[in-house]
């Protein structure tokens, strides 16, 4: 009994916890979804390399900076994390040339 | 008409040159040249004359008929250095092209009814493009254990790009059906010391061998990203009195001819969320005996979402993950030859975690900025046939302070209860880089 209270209040927290997150991101809308109100016919597509990095990048981890890497390290790293992070080919061109010219 | 310009000048600034010795030479006597300095003077001048003659047929010789010429080439000059690249691209030379990444990490254990302990791993990744299209890459762990050190094969994987969204890979992989496993395993992501149960060393498998298929698809404003990958699956425990029903998922070499079918779907309607349902579907029985055609179903549902919040003043990041599996029925020592049968049963398992953690990277307190604080619950239940097997709920508290944006140092308090067993409550410490 007392396993599945605590259960209970496990699952009702993680409900809970998501209800106070997406009421936040809707409280405080990130730019791309503001962008991608507009009537464009490929929204991703107009995205900057540094909207793509910050929301696609942190969606896992820690942002690195641009200096972290050498252009030509980013160059392996995109590659790397277009294959494992499901990034598409104009998002990893995206994010690269935003690092690169960062850099 | 500037070349001609410029020798002009030149002759005028030779000429300027060469009369200031005489004029200074003058002015030391009575301010006129004699006869014999003017005529060496303009001995002097028609030789330079001549001599700028005699440059500018030679200057004119070179450039003017091979005009083109002298443009072809700094054409072809800007070809020439991008062919070796190319070259050297395709052909994987130089090291332009390769990468070590990876992590490292010390732990600190003091847990209830065991003995405390340090522990340490290091985990090279290995990077290697050979072209734009394709990539290798492999990870290779060494963690110290109670026998020296462990070193183990996490992946090893050739993917290929087949166009701007499809990607093929084969090779050991990280089995995309266990999210956790793919993203937020590495101890530099992952923002407590240990693990969560269920996820990780639990019921879901953590890598396979075999070949996949990936890929991600814009729709609109969200984003459809879905991986299906073949394997040999898990094997099925059938003579270990602990573990019988199981599924050991270090299956490197298949014990049968069926092969594991997975995958997941993840949908994503805003960049920052993404909610994902992974599968895979197998035969894990050896080959020839009664347990050959047992099937396992294993699924997984997710929900990742990360927010850098004005409202919040820094960032807020949520994951959480749960799964179930099915090992179909079968009957464990038949005959009571292993001394725990006949065990007759159904293994159904589930578990998962949901983790929040928060970074006030926006308040003014700027050594506030650097501190994490993250709380998790994680749950395993057992079925209750299976011999070994004890259902598991933690609450667990930590504290990040980060150093860099992949360098922590981490705290946490963990409440264990494993049913029926006294606690093993645990202090967990634990310095991370990644690099």
């Amino acid at each position: 009994m007392l396993r599945n209270i605590r259960r209970q209040f496990g699952v009702a927290w993680a409900l809970a916890a998501l209800g106070t997150m997406v009421g936040s991101a809707v409280a405080d809308p990130p730019p791309e979804r503001a962008k991608s109100s507009r009537a464009e016919p490929d929204p991703e597509a107009q995205k900057s390399g540094e909207e793509l990095w910050s929301a696609n990048c942190r969606l896992c981890h820690n942002i690195r900076p641009a200096n972290a890497y050498s252009d030509a390290q980013w160059d392996v790293i995109m590659h790397h994390m277009r294959v494992r992070a499901f990034l598409t080919g104009q998002e990893q061109r995206a994010i690269a040339d935003f690092l690169k010219s960062s850099n | 008409m500037r070349g001609i310009r410029s020798c002009y000048l030149i002759i005028a600034s030779l000429l300027l040159t060469l009369s200031q010795p005489a004029t200074y030479g003058e002015t030391q006597t009575d301010g006129y040249v004699s006869r014999k300095e003017y005529d060496e003077l303009k001995q002097q001048m028609l030789a330079l004359k001549k001599e700028v003659e005699t440059l500018k047929k030679e200057k004119g010789q070179s450039t003017s008929p091979p005009a083109v010429a002298s443009t072809a080439p700094a054409a072809d000059f800007d070809k020439q250095p991008a062919a070796p690249i190319e070259e050297q691209k395709s052909s994987g030379l130089g090291t332009t092209k390769f990468l070590i990444t990876g992590d490292g990490e010390t732990t600190f254990e003091a847990q209830n009814h065991n003995t405390s302990t340090f522990t340490a791993a290091f985990n090279p990744v290995f990077l290697w493009e050979i072209n734009p299209r394709l990539l290798f890459e492999a990870e290779v762990s060494f963690e110290l254990s109670k026998d020296g050190t462990d070193v183990g094969l996490e992946y090893a994987q050739l993917s290929y790009l087949l166009n701007d969204y499809i990607t093929l890979g084969a090779g050991e992989f990280l089995t995309p059906s266990n999210v956790w496993m793919e993203r937020f395993h590495p101890s530099w992501i992952n923002k407590l010391p240990d693990h969560p149960l269920a996820v990780h060393d639990g019921i879901l498998p953590e890598k396979s061998v075999g070949a996949q298929i990936r890929g991600a698809f814009p729709i609109g404003p969200t984003k459809l990203n879905l991986a299906l990958y073949v394997s040999n699956g898990p094997k099925l425990i059938t003579d270990d009195p602990g573990a019988a029903g199981m599924l050991r998922f270090e299956n490197s070499v298949d014990n049968n001819d069926n092969k594991a079918v997975g995958g997941r779907i993840g949908f994503m309607p805003f960049s920052e969320f993404e909610v994902g349902y992974g599968f895979e579907v197998a035969k894990p029985g050896d080959q020839g005996t009664p347990f050959a055609n047992v099937h396992s179903v294993l699924q997984s549902v997710d929900v990742n979402f990360t927010h850098d919040s004005d409202l919040l003043r820094g960032v807020i990041d949520l994951h959480a993950q749960y799964a179930w599996t099915r090992v179909g029925h079968a009957v464990y020592d038949p005959d009571g030859s292993l001394g725990f049968g006949p065990l007759s049963f159904s293994n159904k398992r589930d578990g998962g975690y949901a983790q929040i953690a928060y970074r006030p990277t926006k308040v003014d307190f700027e050594l506030a900025r650097k501190f994490e604080f993250v709380f998790r619950w994680d749950h395993l239940n057992q079925a209750p046939q299976a011999p070994g097997a004890l259902d598991e709920e933690r609450w667990t508290v930590g504290v990040d302070y980060w150093l860099g944006p992949s360098t922590a140092l981490k705290a946490a308090y963990e409440w264990d209860q494993p049913h029926g067993q006294p606690n093993t409550n645990a202090l967990l410490l634990q310095a991370v880089t990644g690099f």
